[in-house]
């Protein structure tokens, strides 16, 4: 499972990130507006994830590994 | 570009943001109201589908009709 922190504004860029991660395989997705966090279960490598959370076009960088 | 998802002008703005920037884009004007986003591009460059899919890959819904 990993965290990764993403500058999101509103709802459009939590649900952006939803669905992206959701399109990659994701599961269990969290997103969080207040304190920037996303969370996800994947079977993808982080910097796989983070290539993909890129192009939602926001600032994003990854946090680590979470249980 | 029909575009699902947009909440604000941040989202707007972003969307035009990425977009420009592709190679073969020459113009982008997103419209939040009417769900929509004109595109100008260099056909020998980009199709229509690839823009659909560059909206789509930033996590907004993106069809070609409505
Ligand atoms: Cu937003
Ligand atoms: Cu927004």
């Amino acid at each position: 499972r990993h965290e990764f922190s993403m500058e999101m504004t509103c709802e459009g860029c939590s649900n952006a990130a939803t669905r992206v991660l959701t399109k990659a395989g994701g599961t269990d997705i969290v997103t969080d507006l207040a304190s920037k966090k996303v969370l996800v279960t994947s079977d993808k490598s982080s910097d796989e994830l983070l290539e993909i959370l890129k192009k939602t076009g926001k600032a994003i960088t990854y946090v680590g590994p979470v249980n | 570009v029909f575009i699902e998802g947009m909440t604000c002008m941040s989202c707007v703005r972003n969307i035009e943001g990425v977009i420009s920037v592709k190679p073969g884009v020459k113009f982008i004007k997103v419209s939040l109201e009417k769900k929509l986003a004109y595109v100008k591009f260099d056909p020998s460059v980009l199709t229509v589908e690839a823009v659909r899919q560059a909206v789509d890959d930033m996590g907004f819904e993106a069809s070609l009709d409505q």
